[in-house]
């Protein structure tokens, strides 16, 4: 309620005040009512608000203002009279007054141009501005414009005679022209066997079950396999798949890193979200559009709210200031034109893009975009519930407020005991300082009074207690006993999406930044998108009446998910081809610009983006498409004459024969064993990781449940990703560690890999379960308990050899049972792609 | 690969893996005629490498006294302090402390001594070290960006304020392998109190691969988490285990016999099966002679757990591990050299642990002829102001602060740069912690601007785009 007065009154007074910029309003409003005691004439506390430096570095009591963030300035605090002492002295600002000073700080703090010095020195700095504004200007030249990338992709010819094509899978077209160019045999069909096994691993992330397998494999029709794709994709394991592949891309996280690394208990909701929409097919334009502006697309939706935490996924500072605020927002930018436009565009944050036609001033454009941000807990829960909630949330504080003044009191005389302890050690200064009276005190001496006072309240409470006298202590346990009960009573927190959303429909000024410095301001930025990737002008049109934010966002997400945009319909197909055959058309998913790799087969990319497009953005039909071609079914072994051609299968002769990520494989273990629990969504869960590896270090806590319980065993997908305690298989394995986009992982074999799986409890234990399953499945008969084993492990009957070498190892003692189940674990085929 | 324009995330594996014997009766050689044919050879994470050129260092032992350590108080002596004590600093410009507000000037609480042929000054809080200051090279004049932790953690350690960047161990791994397969290359040891701030990104990979990431090792028990195999699967039974796994592997690996990832595989579980014998071995200081143990402290109650730790970087910088680093401070509040109060308490307590086995680390290593090839830094993530905070601590400062390096190549009895007269701020000859790690890959025989790894079409360096050796350092 409080909100949304404040905001439609913002937008009363920011249309009367037009004309005025904030910056100066901001400064009148400093000038009638703080420069006074805080100026020329007299510094109070030591504090002198006439020039941002003096500002921001404050007085005795800390820094008066943190630019970009209100809530921590202590100016605006203090003039709210949220803090004491209460300022101005004896009155309070007006709420327009309030509100002008919030939004300025919020939108970094800046002061006008000094209007007392001399004539020479305004020609000057003119002279100095208009250098500045000419280095801001980069323009893109045609000759740039005419990189493949940045032309916008037109749809060519399927290859081959028109009557060899009907009927024909477009994607086998393409290839086979390469392949006829270059003298390169196809491989033959894989084995059914293997190919069902390749399609559950690659569309699920998990290994088809015996039933499966034989449902396909005795399936007659002749078109089982395109069935088999339709039914892969129907199921809600396949959204699970795709979204890992995505949440990689976006650098989800379950907290925040750095030194609090705190937990994010709704993070969860995005990760749903993005599972879901590929479960339901949301087109690839609707998709975007939500995680860049689901606020201002969807007001009403609360998907579209979870949606934007796409924004917000970023590493998180523990300090806030005007440079970490400068931080946020380059995540923000830099995921963006990562996962949307394959581009890199960090670089543009300090100066021009080096290799690619991306001007700094494109970065800064692109800045004012996102510059309004701010995040936002979206209840989930009706306004009745959010309101029952601050209300007891209220009553536990007023409740707690008096018992904690009681322990003030309790503690006082022990305190002083230890005050006086320390202060007897120090040199004499310390001490004088402490006993002079507060008015008397020199400058010198506050300061160090001051340490002293806060020494006294950070003295830890083990030590404060064994000051105490019995019955102090007994007094304390009370209170601190009444404490802890009125903490236990406290509501839980409402269920809440994650959200962004923007300071008004008025977005606030920001502005080009040279060096990428805050103090190398240059002109304002309008908002705007990548210049070379733009054919026409960009607009971002006026909010509509009654927009709470200024839907700059909107229009920029409008103009990414358009087929206008060269960019990233090539971007996004080249991810799904990438996830399906191993390395994508273009070997550098997150770089399409002159640094990346050029597309092996460009006239395909562009088809498969036109084709995407015209399909209205379904990435299934992608699917669809690509897993229907002949070249997916292919064998993945080496052919001699192919080798000597091509011997990286850079023209896809075979289908790859990768590692699997670490996720594939662990999940894979527990589906085998049987243990794989397999609800889709939901919280995250914390399973055991060996206090050794994450112990101590500021708030940082995992809190991970024993190997054994069942609750744990859930897919990879669900595991909380905690940005500095990783799960160590994970880790060690090449899971990305979410501080930026990954589009690809890296695929390390290293020793330490091969430990974790030959020694770690839990595959130990989950080989054990597996072991369990075999006997309650098939009994004691060690050739069953194999032939078994690796039709769940491996989708096949062992061969003659491997059954005799098995049975053999089985028959060993009790004990190899388990022992060859993990064994299965730790296989080559196992761990690769079939 | 130093300089390579891969563009794409790289698949590793040792080239040496594939000569390995390989169970189950396939012999070694076969596989190195299979990898002899293998054509192209895909990049090797560790096998040794040369550098640009021929570098003095070819280890390096890195001492990271986390929460910060104070220069006034240790190798930086300022009598101005006691001359100003109380006092407000002034013509500084903006204090700027961490925590709350600016107190007066504060005296150290030590006295400083001349140590050495060079004279150098250094505190009661290091009588030892003090005794070994003619092998060492102190800089007086560092400074760094962030005045909060995990910031400046992690530009210590990765040269960026930001998370996500390879560390410098991963730099040096990628740069020259390591000289023994069986043990990691890049070791790292939290404090027995807990890890530091930041946790695993300070030792992260980045974007390069796994292989390169710091393992962590405990000083007690199994240096390794699941080094050794489960209770019900001891050692005998674990290598009949693998005869078998490779027996199956071997049969699928018939259908593609020159897929090196496939025999890297295989190789990497010998490698793992030889590594729980040697890494074992390794940190075993049963072995020591008890006049060694004496030298690191290991019979007293403070130095003996980072006195195991420094002996046991001794012994794997012996066994061809390239890069250890060893956190002295963890967990909470006094636990690190973090001294916002009480800091006679708080550094005496971190001096008084790690004094004694640092120069032991010095003497032992010379004894052991491995003092010239090996690198010791000693260094935080910042220094700690002239001023008092909570009337009797400090708070961080990254404006002006001291590290210590010695052994290889390092000009000792040196001293370079220096702070203003209170300590606060790095004045003459300023150096960066760029200027650090340039300092240290020249050390080890690489230009900083070279050693670079492609990265989203940029070839990334540990030094960004700056950073100078510094050259007064070298001997």
């Amino acid at each position: 309620m409080r909100l949304a007065l404040r905001s439609s009154f913002v937008l009363i007074f920011l249309s009367v005040c037009w004309g005025q910029s904030l910056e100066e309003r901001a400064h009148g409003i400093l000038k009638k009512n703080c420069f006074g005691c805080h100026g020329a004439a007299l510094k109070s506390s030591n504090l002198d608000l006439r020039t941002r430096e003096a500002a921001i570095a404050g007085g005795e009591r800390g820094e008066s203002i943190v630019p970009n963030y209100p809530e921590r300035s202590r100016l605006y605090s203090l003039a709210t009279h949220q803090l004491s002492p209460a300022m101005p002295p004896g009155k309070k600002l007006a709420d327009e007054d309030l509100e002008t000073l919030r939004l300025w700080i919020r939108a970094g703090a800046s002061w006008p141009a000094d209007q007392t010095v001399s004539t020479a020195k305004k020609d000057e700095d003119a002279e100095k501005k208009a250098a500045l504004r000419a280095m801001e200007e980069r323009p893109v030249t045609v000759e740039e414009r005419a990189f493949w990338s940045f032309k916008k992709p037109v749809r060519p010819a399927v290859p081959g005679n028109a009557a060899a094509a009907a009927g024909r899978n477009p994607v086998d077209a393409f290839l086979e022209a390469k392949w006829s160019q270059l003298k390169l045999k196809p491989s033959p069909a894989a084995d059914p066997r293997r190919l069902v096994r390749r399609a559950y691993l690659d569309m699920w992330g998990l290994p088809p079950t015996p039933e499966q397998v034989a449902e396909f494999v005795n399936d007659k029709r002749p078109d089982a396999w395109s069935q088999l794709v339709e039914r892969l994709m129907a199921s809600p394991h396949y959204g699970e798949r795709a979204a890992r592949h995505w949440l990689d891309l976006v650098r989800y996280a379950d907290s925040g890193g750095f030194e609090y690394d705190a937990d994010r208990h709704s993070a969860w909701r995005y990760r749903d979200y993005v599972v879901n929409a590929f479960n339901n097919d949301k087109p690839y334009d609707r998709f975007i559009r939500e995680q860049l502006a689901g606020d201002e697309l969807a007001p009403s939706s609360s998907e579209a709210q979870v949606a934007t935490g796409f924004l917000r996924h970023g590493p998180d500072h523990n300090v806030k200031n005007e440079m970490t605020r400068m931080d946020e927002l380059d995540d923000i930018i830099s995921v963006t034109s990562l996962s949307f436009q394959g581009l890199t565009l960090g670089c543009a944050r300090c100066h021009n893009h080096k290799f690619d036609p991306i001007p700094q001033k494109d970065y800064y454009q692109i800045q004012a975009v996102f510059f309004s941000t701010k995040p936002q807990e979206f209840p989930l829960v009706g306004a009745a519930e959010v309101a029952a909630h601050k209300a007891e949330s209220e009553r536990i504080d007023g409740l707690v407020k008096p018992l904690r003044k009681q322990k003030t009191a309790i503690e006082k005389s022990a305190r002083d005991l230890i005050l006086a302890d320390k202060l007897a050690k120090l040199p004499p200064y310390m001490g004088e300082a402490w006993r002079k009276p507060a008015d008397k005190r020199t400058e010198a001496q506050r300061l160090n009074a001051r340490q002293i006072e806060r020494a006294i309240e950070a003295v830890d409470e083990k030590q404060v207690q064994a000051k105490m006298t019995e019955a102090e202590r007994a007094a304390l346990e009370k209170v601190t006993a009444g404490i802890r009960s009125l903490e236990a009573q406290r509501p839980k927190p409402i269920a809440a999406a994650m959200a962004m959303t923007e300071e008004g429909a008025q977005a606030l000024p920001s502005y080009f930044l040279h060096r990428g410095s805050p103090s190398g301001k240059g002109s304002q930025m309008e908002p705007g998108v990548f210049t070379v990737a733009s054919w026409s002008k960009f607009e971002a049109p006026a909010p509509p009446a009654d927009a709470k934010t200024s839907h700059r966002r909107l229009a920029f997400a409008n103009w990414i998910a358009s087929s206008e945009n060269p960019l990233t319909a090539r971007v996004m197909v080249n991810r799904i081809w990438q996830h399906h055959f191993g390395e994508g058309i273009v070997p550098t998913p997150n770089n399409f610009g002159r640094k990346g790799e050029a597309p092996t087969h460009p006239e395909l990319l562009d088809w498969l983006a036109t084709e995407f497009v015209a399909k209205g953005w379904s990435v299934k039909e992608m699917h669809r498409l690509m897993l229907n071609s002949r070249a997916y079914r292919m064998a993945s072994d080496d052919t001699e004459a192919n080798r000597v051609i091509d011997s990286t299968n850079r023209y896809l002769w075979r289908m790859p024969r990768q590692r699997l990520d670490i996720e594939t494989i662990r999940d894979g273990m527990l589906a085998a064993a049987g243990t794989l629990e397999r609800t889709v969504g939901g919280p995250a869960v914390l399973p055991y990781i060996d206090p050794v590896l994450f112990q101590g270090s500021s708030r940082r806590t995992w809190n991970g449940k024993p190997d054994d319980d069942p609750t744990t065993w859930r897919r990879s997908l669900y595991v909380f990703n905690k940005r500095t305690i990783r799960y160590p298989l994970f880790e060690s394995f090449d899971q990305p560690d979410m501080m930026s986009s990954c589009a690809r992982r890296n695929s390390s074999i290293t020793a330490p890999q091969a430990l974790l799986l030959m020694n770690n409890a839990v595959v130990r234990l989950q080989a054990k379960q597996f072991a369990e399953r075999l006997r309650r499945e098939v009994g004691n008969d060690a050739a069953k308990q194999v032939d078994r084993a690796f039709e769940l492990a491996l989708a096949r009957a062992p061969h003659d050899a491997e059954r005799r070498q098995s049975v053999e190892f089985v028959r060993r003692d009790d004990n190899s049972l388990i022992d060859f189940c993990q064994g299965l674990f730790n296989l080559n085929e196992f761990a690769f792609m079939p | 690969m130093i300089n390579s324009n891969h563009n794409s995330p790289q698949r590793f594996f040792s080239r040496r893996e594939l000569l390995n014997r390989v169970g189950g009766g396939i012999a070694g050689l076969a596989f190195a005629q299979m990898a002899a044919q293998a054509a192209p050879m895909r990049t090797d994470p560790m096998v040794p490498r040369k550098p640009h050129f021929p570098g003095k260092a070819k280890a390096v032992i890195s001492i990271f006294c986390y929460g910060g350590v104070s220069q006034m108080d240790t190798f930086d002596p300022k009598p101005m302090l006691d001359k100003r004590q109380g006092e407000v600093m002034t013509g500084k410009g903006d204090v700027v402390v961490s925590q709350g507000t600016p107190g007066g000037l504060m005296p150290s609480p030590w006295k400083f001594k001349k140590y050495g042929q060079c004279g150098m000054d250094v505190s009661e809080l290091f009588p030892h070290v003090g005794g070994c200051v003619d092998d060492i090279g102190f800089v007086r004049s560092m400074y760094a960006i962030s005045n909060d932790h995990a910031p400046a953690l992690f530009q210590m350690n990765t040269g960026a304020v930001l998370p996500g960047y390879p560390s410098m161990g991963s730099w040096i791994t990628y740069g020259l392998g390591s000289e023994n397969e069986n043990l990691p290359g890049f070791v790292v040891f939290s404090d027995h109190r807990g890890g530091p701030i930041g946790g695993a990104p300070n030792w992260g990979n980045g974007y390069m691969p796994a292989a390169y990431q710091g393992t962590q090792f405990r000083s007690s028990g199994d240096p390794i988490v699941d080094l050794n195999p489960p209770k019900d699967m001891p050692r005998e039974r674990q290598r009949r285990w693998l005869d078998y796994l490779a027996k199956l592997n071997a049969e699928h690996l018939a259908k593609n016999p020159l897929d090196t990832e496939l025999t890297a595989r295989i190789a990497s579980y010998e490698l793992a099966f030889r590594m729980q014998v040697s890494a074992t071995e390794a940190v075993d200081i049963a072995k020591e002679s008890d006049e060694t143990r004496r030298l690191y402290g290991l019979d007293e109650e403070p130095t003996q757990f980072f006195g195991r730790q420094a002996l046991m970087a001794a012994r794997l910088v012996e066994r061809g591990v390239r890069h250890v680093q060893i956190f002295s401070g963890g967990g909470n509040f006094q636990e690190s050299w973090d001294a916002h109060w009480d800091i006679v308490e708080n550094h005496g307590t971190h001096a008084r642990e790690t004094d004694k086995p640092l120069a032991a680390l010095i003497k032992d290593l010379k004894r052991r002829g491995l003092f010239d090839s090996t690198l010791i830094i000693w260094h935080g993530e910042f220094g700690r102001m002239p001023i008092s905070q909570r009337m009797d601590g400090r708070d961080h400062n990254p404006l002006g602060f001291t590290i210590w390096m010695a052994g290889g190549g390092v000009k000792g009895g040196t001293v370079v740069g220096s702070t203003d007269e209170f300590g606060y701020k790095a004045e003459e000859n300023r150096r960066s912690v760029n200027d650090l790690h340039a300092t240290i890959l020249h050390l080890l025989g690489f230009d900083h601007e070279k050693l670079t790894y492609p990265h989203l079409g940029r070839n990334m360096r540990l030094t960004d785009v700056s950073g100078n050796v510094i050259k007064e350092l070298l001997a």
